[in-house]
């Protein structure tokens, strides 16, 4: 391989890697602002400028390929003059409302201000101010922040595919902007608060939640669909408060689509179904004890014909082990998983736009398929009762002719009124787990946050509903 | 939606098309086309055009908010666009923005009330060398004083 010298360290790289690349793999920091690996090189915020031997003037490092035996220096007097000279112009016009912004503790801008900016400021002058039009119900925009890096506008451009943010005006009045504060277009607007470099574009759904430097991260995959993006919970005090996307260049790259952004919200529904509770008659579901609720589950089901539903947004471990409670205490019941009306096997799934999303809204579908569980498509003639297993995502059929439901898992209380009893399982966030997504890649994720309420793990669940038996039906 | 612009326009367009290497270079002189038509250009019309050259209406309002020969509101029936840049300027171009200023009670940006004149800063019309100079419609005036000017605007009905 081609080898270069950075700060005087031998460095190796592939042809065509450019300079910022380069230096981050043997861990030098050069900042950018405008320069975004998934995005094309516009190299116009200057912030990149390096020295190279032997060149006149400072090059930017993101538009310029490295080259064998390039001698460069990104630490040098010029350097970090140059670096110095951009701070100073790029906040000339930025509010420095740092406390109040939700952006802060994770911004570029503020970073690269502490790491390569001075500490104090030479300009007196009025600061240049917008009028922000609204931009939809997932961004907030505040134009005084803007460096003008046109990250987002290549985003729409080259990733979500509609060029709806544009820069309108020029020169000081430049304004980065959709039309007449149209709504964001784009299914995946989320990208843009996380691509920005300042708190220009943030989200509506985070804004003034919390500041970032209390969440605690933990890495999972999107149940959103079959695509199984990487993505990042944050949480603090068992609270999910944002999902943001994980690179990773395989499946999702840098992005995330904002319906599996925002789908953790179901997890701290008010609607969810938080503890065990049994059909009251008339008056609607009752609150009632674990024992107490296995009991109702198990009682509804004597003698009646039952069939096993299962979510594909289920984890292989939890179907596991549902597999061998059926063998053991429900044996001969026939089992079917469900998930997105009308896609009832893998070969019915798809991609739903030419980005991410796929039309399989639950993740697990491919892994259920592997453990030789047939889709639903109708209820078997006899089968008079449904024990239905369900994760947060998968949409429950139809059934007719079924008159006693038992649900296990997330449901929320007006899908469920008419069940018999629901024992409240946990969401993708509060369990670890493995599912295959569509191209039947195996992916492991942790959890995030302890089950809410009253809800239990399903090998919990089984185990108390195996157990109820044994002690006499009142354990 | 109705088409606001008329028939000589998209066949305008349809003339043009050859000359270019692909249909996004027509944005410049469509605009420059329904500008000619309405006198300026309302949000609808670039959306038509956005429709026409198959690109999103916000990249039109990009490029026709970054030229100052587009019109993004209604102006007068004479559209001065007198030069404040550095040669102009320093050859008395600010004196002649406050003359036209005071002489028809507008501010730079405005149409006066009988829709007969629009007074605007133009940045360089590229005639330095025959300062100060204003663009009045698609007509240049150069060398001109603050007599000069007033010769000018009274020979207007």
């Amino acid at each position: 391989m081609p080898k270069c010298i950075i700060d005087g360290r031998e460095v190796e790289f592939k042809p065509g890697q450019n300079l910022v690349e380069v230096a981050a793999s043997v861990g030098i920091e050069i900042p950018v602002f405008c320069y975004h690996p998934g995005l094309t090189v516009v190299a116009q915020c200057r912030m990149c400028a390096i020295e190279i031997e032997k060149m006149p003037k400072l090059q930017t490092a993101c538009s310029t390929p490295a080259a064998e035996g390039m001698v460069v220096k990104t630490k040098s007097d010029r350097v970090k003059q140059n670096q110095k000279s951009v701070m100073e112009f790029l906040l000339i016009n930025h509010p420095l409302d740092c406390p109040i912004c939700d952006k802060s503790g994770e911004c570029d801008l503020q970073d690269n201000s502490y790491k390569y900016g001075d500490s104090y400021m030479r300009t007196t002058e009025e600061r240049r101010t917008y009028m922000d039009l609204d931009m939809g119900p997932v961004i907030q925009k505040s134009m005084n922040r803007c460096i003008h890096c046109t990250r987002c506008i290549r985003f729409g451009q080259e990733i979500a595919g509609i060029h709806e943010m544009v820069a309108v005006q020029r020169g000081n009045n430049t304004e980065i902007t959709t039309i007449d504060g149209r709504p964001l277009e784009t299914d995946y607007a989320g990208n843009y608060s996380d691509i920005c470099p300042t708190g220009s574009l943030t989200l509506k759904d985070f804004r003034f939640k919390k500041r970032v430097w209390y969440l605690k991260k933990t890495p999972t995959v999107c149940e959103g669909c079959s695509r199984g993006c990487n993505m990042e919970i944050q949480q603090d005090a068992n609270t999910v408060y944002r999902c943001v996307p994980r690179t990773n260049m395989e499946i999702n790259k840098y992005w995330l689509c904002d319906e599996g952004r925002f789908n953790y919200q179901y997890i701290h529904d008010a609607a969810r179904v938080l503890n065990p509770a049994v059909s009251g008659g008339t008056a609607g579901l009752q609150m009632t004890e674990w024992s107490q609720a296995v009991v109702a589950a198990r009682s509804s089901l004597d003698g009646k014909k039952p069939m096993v539903l299962v979510g594909s947004d289920l984890t292989q471990e939890e179907v596991q082990a549902l597999q061998q409670f059926l063998n053991k205490h429900l044996s001969g019941t026939p089992i079917f998983h469900f998930g997105t009306p009308g896609v009832t096997s893998t070969q019915k799934d798809g991609a739903a736009d030419p980005i991410l999303k796929r039309k399989s809204k639950t993740a697990n579908l491919n892994g259920l398929e592997k453990l030789g569980i047939k889709g639903f498509e109708s209820v078997p003639s006899g089968v008079n009762a449904a024990i239905i297993f369900r994760g947060g995502r998968a949409v429950v059929p139809e059934l007719k002719g079924v008159g006693t439901k038992v649900g296990v898992g997330v449901f929320n209380k007006p899908d469920a009124e008419d069940f018999h009893a629901i024992l409240p399982g946990t969401s993708f966030a509060e369990k670890d787990g493995t599912i295959f997504n569509f191209e039947g890649r195996e992916q492991k994720f942790k959890r995030a946050i302890l089950p809410q309420g009253q809800s239990k793990n399903l090998p919990e669940i089984l185990m108390l509903w195996a157990n109820s038996g044994a002690v006499g039906g009142a354990a | 939606m109705a088409k606001l612009l008329s028939e000589n326009f998209y066949k305008e367009m349809g003339k043009l098309e050859p000359r270019y290497p692909s249909k996004v270079a027509l944005l410049l002189p469509a605009l420059h086309e329904a500008q000619k038509e309405t006198g300026w250009l309302p949000p609808e019309i670039m959306e038509e055009i956005g429709t026409y050259i198959g690109i999103h209406p916000a990249q039109v309002r990009e490029v026709a908010s970054f030229y100052t020969m587009y019109n993004l509101k209604p102006v007068g029936k004479y559209h001065l666009k007198i030069c404040t840049n550095v040669a102009c300027c320093l050859r008395g171009s600010e004196e002649l923005v406050d003359h036209c200023k005071k002489k028809f009670g507008i501010e730079l940006g405005e149409t006066t009330p009988d829709k007969k004149f629009t007074l605007m800063e133009e940045e360089c019309l590229g005639a330095c060398g025959t300062a100060p100079a204003m663009m009045l419609n698609d007509d240049y005036h150069e060398n001109l004083t603050v007599q000069g000017l007033d010769k000018i605007l009274d020979g207007l009905k």
